[in-house]
């Protein structure tokens, strides 16, 4: 028998692959890969402040700002911090050289990381690497000037780099309870961007018997400006497989799992000893594909590492827009509309208001027989409100929507000005826009300020009145049926309904009904 | 002297229907050979709504039981309880006849009848009459006063009584299934049974057992039962509470209770909040703010335990000794000890006694405490007809003599 000897899991050596930790918290976390046992990985240090520089564990260092700074931090300046990073670029060439992934990790928020990370991205991109940053971004007690400093770094890189894993450090209470020291909560931060920076590293390095490898990386990140949606889990012992995704999908970042239901492309990648089935691999797909929509890219890899013993992790990675991501406490509508119409893709914002706002407009037409000025003006400044009183149904909240309407209010009044001079119908027609614009509007403002204390009741009592407005023919009926519809919900309120318990006889102690929750009740008092 | 005997624990509650199979050997040790829970259907706060509901859950119970236990169950200890419950205390004057100097059984249940002589209505039943205290001649005894000397003789006791229609409602769902009825009692008193050990008794101790609907309480004071009653709230309100003010189903609402909730007002268990993932069956993704639900759980808890508080005789919170014991499956909730003792300022415990045997799963649980605490009942009723040879059988096995 003639043995062939091949690698079959094709891997790329790790001295093509480079971590760099650039300022202090990116220095923290190199620091705790490293302590991880990250071994084979060159790791390189940059920083202005030589203190912590010396104290990295990182076997290559560069000092930022030799000449700038002298050996002390940027203090928080991100223009310094761009200089001293600039002053240095020569040295960071000659370190990347050669590397085929670049690892950046990185605080954004202070100066050498805000101002230095989208230079060091751009560095290792035209030296060829494909680059991976891992930001933090900073407190919102950090205050509002390093929210913004980090913003704008953040916009840079989301362009500069080929993937953006983004940690928002308001999230690490999700991390550990509220009760653990501030070291441990940092330390829970930086175990998981070391988690995530090992496991994208043993994807890369490990591409494994089903072949994934960086092109897939790509795929599933190739969407401009996006952020990265990771999530990975190790488990062992029985039930590995199911315990694993779990733990994958509890990943902050992924905000368990109802992200990944707008990506389009997932890449899922196993790994696990030499006792990893096709039956575990089996199960853990099926349950994922439950988070995951149905006509999303799942790009499939496996591997096995002896090292990892009987344990088995999985890793998924996925990207979203960056609109997406922000736009995220999706009302279900949105949530829906990819699965219906394959053809939008993602395209969102659009096409919500595409559906409704013709026919509503037609049923105005009264005003149809003199085109010229009401198509184009008038009901123009409706059509936002149209379509967010659509969203903005029992289902869910966008607070875009609610800002828009308030634009749409006094948008009204000049638009209606020229149609009042025009002819009879046409004046009719802003007579009905304007008027209600009084009561509704202000009834609508104080609904609004009744939702900023986020009642849940309110929802319900909000959208109702307003969507009225465009269809009643008179004011003086849709005041009536605005106010029925008041009335009805504040009843709820006063503790009408009794849940589970609205069939039983009541339980009166000392004049109150036990079955209404407390909470309300003392609310009322 | 006896052999092993097997009793049958059945408790309907809101929750839950649990039938309890238990030996009682020889040296008076229990086993619990089985255990047949069913999910309730048809009760609320504690009192039977829907009969046809809850007779099928009785029977589910029932085959479960029989099949654990591999016991055919024939006659039950039936636990009640409900708002319509009430637990007064009261005093029975005897003067003995001119010429007998010596207590005979007679004048004591001649005392008990006058202390039965409370009006308590109509349509009301007496469920538990429980001697507490004797006096012979202004002379404290604690045990039995027969054969004593003495001109008058006072006994104390605690009276329990209820609807009796309700009661015999409760009676005829079992005897519907050919189950005969053994006794009824009081649920708070038999979870006494088992979660309160004699020596917490004498030092003072109060029993709460939150259960699905109801919240039942049992005071007791040098050793006696001083107050019992029952409070129409329990875990099912909160998880009412959670529906209503976070619009999640119920079931979503109680998976929040029992993982997510704490009752305990502290501040940093209130951070952030609870993703509730989307499953299979179309159930779209929600967030639940810490803050909003750990508050309504922790206003219902602390209304609950406010009302019992209330309703204690004066002083009685001073001078527990052993201090608050909690049970019932509510009991469980995250932080409750900690409310409880904000409340009541005494030490809190939760009801965990090992000594019955059999398999630990089954009554490890705090909900199971009231089932157990009938199978006690059962036994010690048992001890009292023998030891004193069915005479005194009409009086329950309460006060120092338990």
């Amino acid at each position: 028998m003639i043995e062939f000897p091949r690698n079959a899991q094709h891997t790329i050596p790790s001295s093509q692959v480079k971590i760099i930790g650039l300022g202090g918290a990116g220095a923290n976390m190199l620091d705790r890969v490293a302590l991880d046992g990250m071994d084979g990985a060159e790791m390189l240090a940059l920083n202005a402040d030589v203190r912590t520089l010396t104290g990295s564990v990182a076997a290559e260092r560069i000092q930022l700002g030799r000449n700038l700074t002298k050996g002390l931090g940027t203090g928080g300046d991100p223009d310094l911090g761009k200089k001293v990073t600039q002053e240095a670029e020569a040295e960071i060439r000659m370190a990347i050289k050669g590397r085929k992934i670049i690892f950046l990790c990185v605080g954004l928020g202070g100066g050498t990381g805000s101002g230095g990370a989208p230079i060091i991205t751009r560095i290792a991109r035209e030296e060829g690497a494909f680059v991976v940053v891992f930001a933090t971004m900073p407190f919102a007690f950090e205050g509002q000037r390093r929210r913004d400093q980090a913003q704008t770094s953040l916009n840079e890189l989301a362009v500069l780099s080929n993937a953006l894993v983004v940690f928002d450090n308001n999230r690490m209470g999700e991390l550990v309870l509220a009760k653990q020291g501030i070291h441990e909560a940092f330390q829970a931060g930086d175990r998981m961007i070391s988690d995530s920076i090992k496991a994208v590293i043993r994807l890369v390095i490990r591409p494994g018997l089903i072949h994934v490898g960086l092109d897939e990386l790509m795929t599933a990140l190739r969407t401009t400006r996006s952020r990265c949606l990771f999530g990975s889990g190790v488990a062992t012992g029985k039930d590995r497989a199911a315990k694993a995704l779990s733990n994958a999908l509890s990943s902050p970042l992924l905000d368990k799992g109802a992200l990944l239901r707008e990506a389009a492309s997932v890449l899922v990648h196993i790994c696990g000893g030499e006792d990893l089935t096709l039956y575990e691999i089996e199960l853990l797909m099926q349950k994922l594909v439950k988070y995951v929509p149905a006509k999303a890219h799942v790009l499939f890899g496996a591997a096995i590492d002896e090292s990892m013993k009987d344990a088995l992790s999985i890793t998924l990675i996925s990207a979203l827009p960056e609109e997406k991501l922000q736009q995220n406490p999706a009302s279900p509508v949105a949530e829906e509309q990819p699965l219906m119409e394959p053809s939008v893709g993602f395209g969102f914002e659009e096409k919500a208001a595409e559906p409704e706002p013709e026919p509503v407009i037609e049923s105005f037409s009264f005003a149809a027989p003199e085109p010229e000025p009401i198509p184009v003006l008038a009901p123009e400044p409706e059509e936002p409100t149209i379509v967010l009183e659509q969203e903005n149904g029992p289902e869910g909240l966008v607070f875009d929507g609610w800002q828009k309407e308030e634009i749409s209010a006094p948008e009204l009044q000049p638009f209606a000005e020229p149609d009042h001079a025009g002819d009879a119908p046409a004046a009719d027609f802003s007579s009905i826009l304007e008027k209600p614009a009084d009561p509704v509007a202000a009834a609508a403002r104080d609904l609004r300020e009744a939702m900023q204390q986020e009642d849940p009741m309110t929802e319900v009592w909000t959208s109702t009145p307003a969507s009225e407005e465009p269809g009643a023919s008179d004011v003086s009926d849709l005041l009536e049926k605005t106010r029925a519809k008041f009335k009805q919900n504040e009843l709820l309120f006063e503790g009408g309904s009794r849940g589970r318990f609205s069939n039983t006889e009541p339980t009166l102690i000392d004049g109150d009904d036990l079955d209404i929750p407390p909470f309300l009740r003392k609310k009322k008092k | 002297m006896a052999r092993a005997k097997i009793h049958v624990a059945l408790e309907i509650g809101t929750s839950k229907v649990c039938m309890l199979v238990g030996e009682v050997k020889s040296d008076g040790s229990v086993k619990i050979l089985g255990i047949g829970t069913a999910k309730s259907a048809g009760v609320r706060k504690g009192e039977i709504c829907d009969y046809s509901k809850i007779r099928a859950c009785v029977e589910e119970a029932r085959h479960k039981a029989e099949e654990s236990s591999d016991v055919e169950i024939g006659s039950v200890f039936l636990s009640v309880t409900g708002a319509h419950f009430v637990g007064m205390n009261n005093t029975g004057t005897y003067r003995l006849p001119d010429k007998e100097k010596q207590i005979r059984p007679e004048h004591l249940k001649e005392a008990e009848q006058i202390a039965k002589g409370v009006s308590i209505g109509e349509e009301n039943v007496f469920l538990h009459t429980i001697p507490r205290h004797y006096r012979v001649d202004a002379f404290e005894h604690n045990s039995s006063p027969v054969g004593l000397f003495g001109k008058t003789l006072e006994s104390d006791y605690h009276v329990v009584y209820g609807i009796g229609t309700r009661i015999q409602n409760s009676i005829k769902c079992a005897r519907e299934l050919q189950m005969e009825v053994d006794d009824v009692v009081f649920a708070p008193i038999a979870t006494a049974q088992y979660a309160l050990n004699r020596s917490e008794r004498e030092r003072g101790a109060l029993l709460i057992d939150i259960g699905g609907g109801t919240t039942d309480y049992a005071l007791y004071l040098n050793g006696a039962i001083a107050a019992s009653g029952c409070i129409a709230a329990g875990g099912e309100h909160v998880t009412n509470d959670i529906h209503m003010l976070t619009e999640l189903p119920f079931s979503k609402a109680e998976a929040l209770k029992i993982r997510e909730g704490d009752a305990s007002g502290d501040q940093s268990r209130s951070v952030g909040g609870i993703k509730i993932p989307f499953d299979e069956k179309g159930f779209t993704h929600q967030e639940v703010k810490r803050e909003l639900l750990n508050e309504v759980i922790r206003q219902r808890m602390l209304e609950i335990l406010t009302l019992v508080k209330k309703r204690l005789p004066a002083g009685a919170i001073e001078r527990l000794g052993t201090g608050i014991i909690l049970s019932g499956g509510s009991s469980t909730m995250h932080g409750l000890d900690k409310l409880a003792y904000q409340v009541f300022g005494q030490s809190v415990y939760r009801a965990e006694k090992s000594e019955i045997s059999g398999v630990q799963a089954n009554f490890q649980d705090p909900q199971f405490a009231t089932a157990l605490g009938l199978i006690r009942y059962a036994q010690l009723a048992d001890i009292e007809k023998m030891q004193k040879g069915g005479f005194l059988s009409k009086l329950w096995p309460f006060g120092r003599k338990s």
